[in-house]
């Protein structure tokens, strides 16, 4: 089939295409008002409300270690932990915002789509806030519960704690987009409905990148 | 946005209304998602009008936004494209059954063709049938001419193909 005849066959839907699309592209006053009652997209939204949580978390933790006065190094170093951890997933978070709202749509398609794929996979790079399990095992531990019985601590307090180490470090390491031909990295995260918009986002980044360079 | 400026957008959206309908079409299987995309589209257009400075012709940089919105909608709506397809009629099929001569059925080939490609290669292909040059549509998709040339190529070979399987 040559050319000029596929660009014919094109050209030969406006007619129609301008009998069926009746809508009427040019009312921009009432679509300012319709959008400016949701200036930030769903994922932005999202992203906010994980932010004014983590936020509130974080003070919240703040206080608790402002009441403990460093009377329990355990929980002290426990609850600070976390507290540095979920500080991080909130500016992570905050700058995940402000990409959004700078994101231009007159750039290349190539290079937008890139970037607002990369948001929509960043779930992966917040991995990090996996690293805070292990210290909620922890931040109940005293001088005083050792000291009553070593023992027991030694042979239920700290295997829990080890078990939990181990765990989420492994579970840092292998959940990521370069393991997904793993089938239980797969299982998992396609069985995961929150993940299923990250999944598809990585799949389309690996195809903007076909896209660029396949010759 | 002043009184001026407002009008020379809304002169230019009349010019280019076809290429954003098109767009729609292609990327849209139903009316409803396509009259959305197309006030996404324009709204988009819109916002970023003042951005538009005359460093590219107003066509590549209108191409640029309302692919990318394109794009960005039709990831959004596939997941849900399954149960919207149950439950509305497509009417481009409701159409076709009335038409029955060579260019309707021709017409409705490529277009069922180009709804049938990816996010990306829909992308190209429109560029393509739009008749912009490879210089255009390299800076438009962010990738090199050559690229484009061999893609195109591509695509090509299989339209002719399932145009060949289906008329023979």
């Amino acid at each position: 089939m040559e050319d000029i005849t596929l660009r014919n066959l094109w050209k030969a839907q406006d007619e129609k295409l301008d009998r069926t699309m009746k809508q009427n592209l040019f009312i921009i006053e009432s679509m300012q008002k319709q959008k400016a009652q949701s200036k930030l997209n769903g994922l932005a939204r999202l992203k906010l409300v994980a932010v004014i949580l983590g936020v509130l978390w974080a003070l919240f933790l703040g206080v608790l270690i402002y009441g403990n006065q460093l009377r329990n190094m355990y929980f002290t170093i426990s609850v600070g932990m976390i507290m540095l951890i979920t500080i991080a997933a909130v500016i992570a978070y905050i700058r995940h915002i402000a990409l959004i709202k700078e994101l231009d749509y007159s750039q290349s398609i190539t290079d937008t789509q890139k970037k607002l794929a990369r948001l929509q996979a960043s779930t992966f790079n917040n991995r990090f806030i996996l690293l805070q399990t292990p210290f909620y095992t922890t931040w109940f531990w005293s001088t005083e519960m050792i000291q009553a019985s070593i023992t027991k601590f030694c042979l239920i307090a700290v295997p829990i704690t080890l078990l939990f180490t181990i765990l989420t470090i492994w579970l840092y390491k292998n959940l990521t987009p370069l393991k997904m031909h793993k089938k239980w990295v797969s299982y998992l995260l396609k069985n995961d409905p929150e993940q299923v918009p990250v999944i598809q986002a990585q799949k389309f980044l690996n195809e903007i990148e076909e896209f660029k360079t396949a010759c | 946005m002043i009184q001026k400026d407002k009008e020379d957008f809304l002169t230019r959206l009349q010019e280019h209304k076809l290429i954003i309908y098109k767009i729609c079409n292609s990327y849209c299987k139903n009316m409803s998602d396509r009259d959305d995309l197309a006030q996404e589209i324009s709204y988009q257009l819109w916002r970023s009008f003042h951005h538009f400075n005359g460093s590219v012709k107003f066509s590549t940089w209108m191409y640029r936004v309302a692919l990318n919105v394109a794009i960005t909608f039709y990831r959004k709506t596939r997941a849900n494209e399954a149960i919207i397809q149950l439950g509305e009629p497509d009417t481009e099929i409701e159409d076709r059954k009335e038409d029955s001569s060579e260019l309707e059925k021709n017409k409705g080939l490529l277009q069922q063709f180009i709804n049938e490609l990816k996010e990306l290669d829909k992308a190209l292909m429109i560029l393509y049938l739009e008749e912009n040059s490879y210089s255009e549509m390299s800076e438009i998709l962010g990738i090199t001419e050559t690229n484009v040339a061999t893609r195109i190529s591509r695509i090509k070979d299989k339209l002719k193909q399932r145009f060949s399987t289906i008329n023979n």
